[in-house]
C-alpha cells in the first residue's frame, strides 16, 4: 500500500491521471475511482452506471456522477466491453467515497488489449507520486 | 477573459451555446437570457418522473436536458445567466470544488449587495438574503477539459409555472411545492419592490466578477462556437437524449433550495397503505400532511400527529409517534410506530 498523508492506494492497482484504478483479474479490469478522486469529487449524490455490453475506449468517458450539483465523467482507463456494472452505486452512491476500493467500485471491463495497461501507472512509481504532488497542489488538497 | 454578453437569445442558444465553447476549446463567460420560457432538467434527472411532460407540451414550453447537475427548473427572461467556461488549468479552476463554487458565487452575491438585497454565498453552491432565501440557482459540470459554472441573477420568477412544470403525485403536494418555494426563494423585485433593468443588473455582476476574472473583454461570440451549437442541436433536442435513463427514487422529492426539500413518501403497512406529504428544513419537519386509507379511531387523531409532528426534529419523530399511541385511546390498526417512522424519515 502506498499512503500519500491520508491517502491510500494499493500497490495492486493501476491508476490514471483522472484517479481510476483498474484491478485486473484475467482478462477483467474492475474499476473504481480512487481514495484521491473521491475526495476531490466530494459527496457523491449520483452514479450513472453503463450498461452491460457496452463497448468503451481507453481515455473517453463512459459514464457520470453527481456531487453539489456537479457533473464529471468517468474516463475508461482501458479499452473493452461492460461486463458487470455495480448497480449497488446506483441506489447507494456514498459507497464510492466511504469504500472506493472494494464495496464502491464501478464496472468490470472485459479487456480488449491489456498492453494498453502499460500506459497507466502504478502507485509505487515516482510519476504517480509527482502527479498526485501535483494535483494537491492544484486543489487544494 | 472574453465577454459574449449576449442580452436575449433564442430559448436554445441559452443552453447550446455553453455546451458549444468546451467542445471547440473556448474559454469566456457568456451572460444572456431565454427570449422564452423553457423548462430544464439536470443531467441525471428522469424526465418522466420529474417533469410534467403534458403539461409543457399543452402550454407549449421546450424542455432541455442540459450536462449539468441539479433539479427541473423553469427559466424565463426575467432571470439573467452567467455561464462561465475556463480550462481546467486556469488557476481559476483550481482548488476543490466547493472552493471553485466560493470564488464565483462570491462576487454573484456582492453583485446582490450592490443591487440592495443583502445577500452571501453559502456553500456549496448557493447565494441567501439575510432572511435565509435562495437568490440563485448555480450548477457545474466538467465537459472534456473546461470546467463550467451556470448560475444566475432573479428579477422575477414565475412560482406558479414552475410548480405546474413539474411531475407531482397529487395537487396538495403541487400546493406545497408552491408554498415552499414562495417561502424559500426570492426574487430581487420581491427584495426591493421594484422591476431591476437589464445594464442595472448586469453592470455590478460584471464589475464583481472582473475581480476574480481580471478584465473582461467584450466580443463577438465567435462562428465556430454557433456552428458548433448548431451541430450539436439534433442530439440535444432527440427523443433519446431528453429521455435518458435518469435517477429515480420511490416517492417524490422536490429539492426547493438547500437543505429545504417537499418529499412525498408512501409505504404500504399491513392495515393499508400510508402516505406522507412533508417539508424538511435542515434536520426539521416544517411541515406535515398524512393521509392514506388505513383506519384511524378517532377520526381527528391524524390531525394531532400532524400538528404534534410539525417542527420536530427528524430524531424526535420516533418518541412523538410513540407518545401518539402512548396515552391510549388511539387505535390504527396494522399501522404502527415503525410504519410512520417509514413514511416520515424514509
Amino acid at each position: 500500500m502506498t499512503t500519500i498523508d491520508k491517502f491510500e492506494f494499493p500497490d495492486e492497482l493501476y491508476y490514471t491521471k483522472e484517479h481510476i484504478w483498474a484491478r485486473v483479474e484475467g482478462n477483467v479490469a474492475t474499476i473504481g475511482i480512487s481514495q484521491f478522486g473521491a475526495e476531490l469529487a466530494g459527496e457523491i449524490v449520483y452514479v450513472e452506471i453503463p450498461m452491460v455490453g457496452r463497448e468503451v475506449k481507453q481515455g473517453e468517458p463512459f459514464m457520470s456522477m453527481e456531487s453539489g450539483k456537479w457533473v464529471g465523467r468517468v474516463k475508461a482507463p482501458i479499452s473493452g466491453k461492460i461486463v458487470e456494472a455495480n448497480e449497488e452505486i446506483e441506489w447507494e452512491s456514498t459507497l464510492v467515497n466511504e469504500d472506493p476500493y472494494g464495496q464502491g467500485w464501478l464496472a468490470k471491463i472485459e479487456m480488449a488489449d491489456a498492453s494498453q495497461l502499460d500506459s497507466v501507472l502504478r502507485a509505487d512509481s515516482k510519476e504517480f507520486a509527482a502527479m498526485i504532488a501535483a494535483d494537491r497542489e492544484k486543489y487544494d488538497k | 477573459m472574453k465577454l459574449y454578453h449576449l442580452k436575449h437569445v433564442p430559448w436554445l442558444d441559452s443552453q447550446l451555446l455553453y455546451h458549444a465553447m468546451p467542445r471547440v476549446g473556448l474559454e469566456g463567460i457568456l451572460i444572456l437570457a431565454p427570449a422564452e420560457p423553457y423548462v430544464c432538467i439536470g443531467f441525471h434527472q428522469d424526465l418522466m418522473q420529474d417533469v410534467d411532460v403534458a403539461y409543457c407540451q399543452e402550454h407549449d414550453i421546450p424542455i432541455f436536458r442540459r450536462e449539468v447537475g441539479g433539479g427541473a427548473v423553469y427559466l424565463d427572461g426575467n432571470q439573467i445567466f452567467y455561464q462561465i467556461v475556463v480550462h481546467k488549468d486556469n488557476p481559476i479552476a483550481h482548488g476543490d470544488k466547493a472552493r471553485f463554487y466560493e470564488r464565483l458565487l462570491q462576487p454573484v452575491a456582492e453583485a446582490y449587495d450592490d443591487l440592495g438585497v443583502p445577500a452571501r454565498y453559502r456553500p456549496i453552491n448557493d447565494i441567501i438574503t439575510t432572511a435565509g432565501r435562495k437568490i440563485s440557482g448555480n450548477g457545474a459540470a466538467t465537459i472534456g477539459d473546461y470546467v463550467i459554472l451556470v448560475g444566475n441573477l432573479i428579477a422575477d420568477f414565475d412560482y406558479e409555472s414552475m410548480a405546474h412544470v413539474l411531475r407531482v403525485p397529487d395537487e396538495k403536494f403541487r400546493d406545497k411545492i408552491f408554498k415552499s418555494m414562495r417561502q424559500n426563494l426570492t426574487t430581487l423585485k420581491r427584495e426591493t419592490g421594484r422591476m431591476p433593468e437589464w445594464d442595472e443588473m448586469t453592470k455590478p455582476l460584471l464589475a464583481r466578477f472582473e475581480k476574480v476574472l481580471g478584465p473582461l473583454e467584450p466580443a463577438a461570440l465567435p462562428h465556430a462556437v454557433r456552428e458548433k451549437a448548431k451541430a450539436l442541436k439534433p442530439l440535444f433536442l432527440s427523443e433519446e437524449w431528453l429521455h435518458k435513463k435518469g435517477r429515480r427514487r420511490p416517492g417524490r422529492d422536490v429539492k426547493i433550495a438547500a437543505g429545504v426539500n417537499v418529499i412525498q413518501r408512501l409505504h404500504k403497512a399491513p392495515g393499508g397503505l400510508l402516505r406522507a406529504t412533508i417539508e424538511v428544513k435542515g434536520d426539521r419537519l416544517t411541515s406535515v400532511s398524512l393521509s392514506g386509507d388505513f383506519f384511524a379511531y378517532p377520526e381527528e387523531a391524524i390531525s394531532k400527529l400532524e400538528s404534534a409532528l410539525s417542527g420536530a426534529s427528524l430524531e424526535q419523530v420516533e418518541s412523538i409517534a410513540t407518545d401518539f399511541y402512548g396515552h391510549g385511546g388511539i387505535e390504527t390498526p396494522g399501522v404502527t410506530t415503525e410504519d410512520w417512522l417509514k413514511v416520515l424519515v424514509g
